[in-house]
Parts: C-alpha cells; sequence; structure tokens
C-alpha cells in the first residue's frame, strides 16, 4: 500500500511541465523577508511524512493534469465561454456600424457582459413543461459535456519534439472523431425530451445537417490521417512541425482544411448554416423549451462544441504549439502559441455571423452532400499521391 | 411572361464576392464606420425647428381655438381658465407632434422646443393642463457631448463636440399672420349679434338705423385680432378671414 502511494507520488513529481519561469519566481518569493519565510514554511510542512503542499503542487504541474485541467483543457474552456461570446458581440457589432454590449462595466467595454447573463440565468426559474420528459429533459445539457470534454484528453498543443498530450493513444483521432460524433445525439435527445414542435423541427434539421456534415468531416480527418500516416496526435504534431509552417496541414492539403473549417461551421449550427437552431423562424430549436440555468448551459453547449473542433484543426492544420519560442516560459510557451492561434480560429468561426445570411436547409444539404463531399474525396487522392511523393 | 430566377454565377465570381464580404468584414472589424450615438450620453443636435414638447404663453393666447380646430388628432381641448378666458390643453397620449398648432397660432403663444425624451408614468398625466405647458418639463440631463452628423460625399460621419445643447432654442417670435374678419355678403346679415357677443377685442359694433328699420353690424379692422371666433360662430356663414 505504502510502496503504491510511494510509487503515485514519484510518477506525479517525475513528470511535471517544464516551466523555467517558475523557478525564478519561487527563488524571488524566498528572497522577500515575510513572504519567504511563509513560502520556505508551506513548502516544507509535512503531514505523515508527506510534503503535502510539495505534492499538492507537484499534482497540479503534473505534465497530464496541468494540460488537461489548466491549459488547453477545463480553465481555458471556461475563460473562452465567458470571453469568446463577448468577442463575438463586440465584433459582429463593430461590422454592422453597432457598438455591442456596452452597459455593464463601461469602462471595460461591458467585458463582464457574460458573468451578468450567467447571473441572470442563474436566478431565473427553470420551466419544465407538462409534456417534456422530465428526466431526460433536465439531463442532456449536463450529459452533453461528456462528449465535449474526453476529446481533451487527446489534443496535443505541443510542437515537434515535445508532446504534451494526456493521454497518448494510436487510435487518438478516431476516438475523437468518435467523441465529436456524438455530440449531435444529445441536441436530438434534448429537442425529442422537450415535445414541443419548434423543438421538434430543430430536431429534424439537426438530424439532416448531422449527415451532410459528418461524413465530410470524417472524411477530411481521414485525409490528415493518411497524409501524416498515424492517428496519434502526438506524432501527428512531431510529423507536422519537422522544419516549418510550410509542414503544417493547411499548406500540405489545403482542401481538407477547407472541408474541416466548412463542417465546424455546420457542425456548431453558426451561420451561415445556423439551420437547426435558426431564431428568427424556430426560436433556438432544439432549446427552446429551456430556460434559467438549463438554458445556459444550452446556449454555451455550441462554443463548446467549437472550442474542441477548433483545437483539433489548430492540432491538425495549423500546426500545434508550433512557433517563436518565448524565453522562460519553457513547455508554456507552446500552450500560449496554441491557444493564441485557437482563439483566432475561433474568432473567424464566430464572426462569420456578421457576414453571411442563412442558407435554406436544401442549400445546406446540397453544399454538404454536394461540393463538400467531393472536396473530401479529392482531398483524400491528394493525400495519397502526396504520401506517395515525399 | 418574364420569370426571375438566380442569377447565374461562375465560380470565380462566387470567390470573388465571398472575398469581397470577407474582406469588407475584416476592414469594418478594424476600423469601424460607427454612427451610434451614446444617447443619455451624448445628445444629436437637433435643428431649431425640431419638433418636440410645445411651450405655451398665456400672455400671447387670444383665445382664438385655432389650435384646437386644427389638430388632427383633436388632442387639445380648450378648458375654461378662471379668468372666463380660454386656453388650450394637451392630450400627450393622442399628440403626434405636427406642430399644425404652432404654425397655425395667430398670437404665437405655443413655441416648439428640442425635448423630445419625456416619460409619463400614467395616462392620466399625459393630460397635460395649460399650467403644466407654460414651463418646461424637467429632465435629468446626464450629456455632455453634442453630436453632429457629417455627411460627406458618400460616407456618413460623426462629429462630437464637448458641449451641452440648450433645448429651448431661442428663436425669434413668431408674428403670426396678421388676418382680419371681413363680411363678404352684407345683405344676408340677420344681425343676430352673435359674432358682437363673442368678440373679446370689442371690434364688433352695431348700429341701429332707426328709419328702415335695421341694424348694421361692422367690425372694427384696427381692434380686430383676427381670432376667427365670429367667422366659426356666424350664423349665416357670412364672415371670413382675410389678410390685413
Amino acid at each position: 500500500m505504502i510502496d503504491m502511494i510511494n510509487g503515485l507520488i514519484s510518477t506525479i513529481m517525475n513528470n511535471p511541465v517544464n516551466i523555467p519561469l517558475l523557478y525564478v519566481v519561487y527563488e524571488f518569493l524566498l528572497k522577500i523577508p515575510v513572504l519567504g519565510g511563509i513560502v520556505a514554511f508551506l513548502l516544507d510542512f509535512s503531514l505523515l511524512g508527506y510534503p503535502i503542499v510539495r505534492i499538492i503542487i507537484g499534482f497540479i504541474l503534473w505534465k497530464p493534469i496541468f494540460i488537461l485541467l489548466l491549459v488547453p483543457g477545463f480553465a481555458t474552456l471556461g475563460t473562452m465561454l465567458l470571453v469568446l461570446p463577448w468577442l463575438e458581440r463586440k465584433l459582429v457589432g463593430r461590422m454592422q456600424w453597432r457598438v455591442g454590449p456596452r452597459e455593464i462595466a463601461p469602462r471595460t467595454r461591458g467585458s463582464i457582459q457574460l458573468l451578468a447573463d450567467s447571473l441572470r440565468f442563474l436566478c431565473q426559474e427553470v420551466i419544465i413543461p407538462k409534456d417534456a420528459h422530465k428526466f431526460y429533459f433536465l439531463q442532456f445539457p449536463f450529459l452533453y459535456f461528456l462528449p465535449v470534454l474526453l476529446p481533451l484528453l487527446f489534443i496535443n498543443p505541443g510542437a515537434a519534439g515535445t508532446p504534451l498530450v494526456p493521454l497518448e493513444s494510436p487510435y487518438a483521432l478516431q476516438i475523437m472523431i468518435g467523441l465529436i460524433s456524438f455530440m449531435p445525439v444529445f441536441i436530438m435527445g434534448v429537442g425529442w425530451s422537450s415535445n414541443n414542435r419548434f423543438a421538434f423541427i430543430g430536431t429534424v434539421r439537426e438530424a439532416f445537417m448531422y449527415f451532410a456534415y459528418e461524413i465530410p468531416f470524417i472524411i477530411s480527418i481521414l485525409a490528415m490521417i493518411v497524409l501524416y500516416g498515424t492517428s496519434d496526435t502526438a506524432e501527428v504534431i512531431s510529423l507536422a512541425n519537422q522544419s516549418s509552417w510550410w509542414n503544417w496541414g493547411i499548406v500540405l492539403n489545403p482542401l481538407a482544411a477547407l472541408v474541416f473549417f466548412i463542417a465546424t461551421v455546420m457542425a456548431t449550427a453558426r451561420l451561415p448554416f445556423e439551420i437547426p437552431e435558426a431564431d428568427q423562424e424556430l426560436a433556438f430549436g432544439p432549446f427552446i423549451e429551456y430556460s434559467g440555468i438549463a438554458f445556459g448551459l444550452a446556449y454555451v453547449m455550441a462554443y463548446e462544441k467549437l472550442y474542441v473542433l477548433a483545437a483539433i484543426m489548430t492540432m491538425l492544420f495549423l500546426g500545434g504549439g508550433s512557433g517563436p519560442v518565448i524565453p522562460y516560459l519553457g513547455d508554456l510557451s507552446y500552450l500560449i502559441w496554441f491557444v493564441v492561434k485557437t482563439l483566432v480560429l475561433l474568432l473567424v468561426l464566430v464572426n462569420l455571423r456578421g457576414v453571411y445570411p442563412r442558407y435554406r436547409l436544401d442549400q445546406a444539404l446540397n453544399i454538404g452532400w454536394g461540393a463538400l463531399l467531393i472536396f473530401a474525396l479529392v482531398a483524400v487522392v491528394w493525400s495519397l499521391v502526396l504520401g506517395g511523393v515525399l | 411572361m418574364k420569370k426571375v430566377g438566380t442569377p447565374d454565377y461562375t465560380v470565380s465570381d462566387k470567390l470573388k464576392t465571398h472575398a469581397a464580404a470577407l474582406g469588407t468584414a475584416a476592414k469594418e472589424m478594424i476600423l469601424p464606420l460607427n454612427i451610434t450615438t451614446h444617447y443619455p450620453r451624448e445628445r444629436k443636435r437637433q435643428p431649431d425647428c425640431f419638433r418636440g414638447i410645445m411651450l405655451f404663453d398665456p400672455e400671447r393666447c387670444i383665445s382664438c381655438f385655432q389650435c384646437s380646430f386644427v389638430c388632427p388628432a383633436n388632442a387639445i381641448w380648450m378648458k375654461e381658465a378662471p379668468s372666463g378666458r380660454y386656453y388650450p390643453t394637451l392630450d400627450h397620449g393622442k399628440c403626434i407632434y405636427c406642430h399644425f398648432c404652432v404654425d397655425t397660432c395667430p398670437g404665437g403663444a405655443l413655441r416648439t422646443t428640442k425635448i423630445h425624451d419625456v416619460a409619463f408614468k400614467t395616462m392620466e398625466e399625459m393630460f397635460t393642463t395649460t399650467e403644466e405647458m407654460v414651463e418646461p418639463p424637467t429632465i435629468i440631463r446626464e450629456d455632455e457631448t453634442v453630436v453632429d452628423y457629417v455627411i460627406d460625399k458618400e460616407d456618413l460621419s460623426l462629429k462630437r463636440t464637448k458641449e451641452v445643447d440648450e433645448l429651448i432654442p431661442d428663436v425669434p417670435e413668431s408674428k403670426g399672420v396678421p388676418m382680419v374678419s371681413v363680411c363678404v355678403d352684407r345683405g344676408s346679415c340677420i344681425a343676430c349679434k352673435i359674432c358682437d357677443q363673442i368678440c373679446e377685442s370689442g371690434a364688433v359694433s352695431s348700429v341701429k338705423d332707426e328709419a328702415a328699420m335695421t341694424v348694421k353690424m361692422s367690425i372694427d379692422a384696427e381692434k380686430c385680432t383676427g381670432c376667427g371666433l365670429c367667422v366659426k360662430e356666424c350664423s349665416m356663414q357670412i364672415l371670413r378671414l382675410v389678410r390685413k
């Protein structure tokens, strides 16, 4: 038992993220008169013979936990959920000659608008319609976190030579595709359990769209698997960044990147493919019956999916965390580049709503089953050709 | 018959339009052409003739009822004051701010202001009495900046100046159009003396001709204020308002 605990602790302590800046900060803290003493005491404080504070810090800095919990995992996802809708409103407002949110904290340009919104959602009553299937109605928005958060296990924000992936698996990309394909099932469940005619129409549209984008989406990832010859995310990143940016997926196979991008827009039901939700005619489609905190959860569902898909796109097509190395940050440098690339991609994705109107369902299906599918197949052929040449 | 179909675009046309749309969006995102006025903190500069809340000056009112007659929304009702004269009251629930009353007032008793942001708590409050029309309504000013809309060639831009706009403009007082009441058909006059009774300025007088057994009414053009009350009330409809 004790051997097991000791083995676990040594596993945790021997695999931390490499951030030289932390040691500089630590040494600086020790030099400060009173604070240094407190820090030294806390770090030496031991319980049952274990330096408990050191173990906790070591656990947080343990590579898989740091990546999964902080960057680019749950903490970054949560921050994005708070920042992204505000940035979207602000930038789309600028495009359309409006101002966007402003009245809450005007000095910070309304940046805490989302906090105010979530406070409102929290205080609002959750109304469960009489005809709704109560059990599934309340369950699905929470269950949706499962397929959204699990792909984060396989996302590799590192660069060539330094894989920073929480869970290495030779089938990482396939597992991620499986989990992402699982997401619309929950949206359909939400629409079905609402038992509302608008929710029903939205659900049927979602099902139509699901098949239209899912096949080109999977084929475009298949093209990248063929190109790299592996589906292990750690190796994909290493291969993609062997020399420099001209080895990125978007340069090697731009067609697959385009298909992935459009499929992402379709999958997250954002304009111009906002067909299942269609505010003007279906009033948020499958989520029409939700109110209060349940609506808040339903509202961020699309943003969660958007974040995961943008992170996968950054990993596959934009070279993951590669970029100019920032001194003293070590591994954090890659993570920062990864998050910056993802954020830029997310901004492009969300700001499409300021440019395009909505397609009709038949037009969107035409795009999905027509151009997108053909492009995806051409991308696979191109990958095969390129793989033969290289 | 001509059928309207979807326009024929080639692939290069579509790519060009997509690129143009995205380029415009990117340009506006970085350098937006914003035309929003941040209203409570800023105010758009309105022209002096802006049709806002009306103010009333009882000194200049000749109780002619013209504002009440001309009102298309029937928002102005004349109410009798303790002095016996009739003054206008205004129902803001009905008023459409056409300002026909201001234009038609012969004495220039009604005047226009730039106040347009007025709230009433109840429907009863919207019915403003004459006393409430004399003083401008209290408004809480938060604005420090005045915004001018400048149109140069095609683009519209905003010019902001740090000043507080005066909401009650200092326009020259309306002189009105001097009118006078004239009898157009003396032969039809039945000498009912309604005009004499209704005239407030004492311009109408009657001369009794004993020999012919007739009474002749006459209107003194100097005294007549041109209020038109006699024109409205004349039982034979033979009085007209003409320019002095």
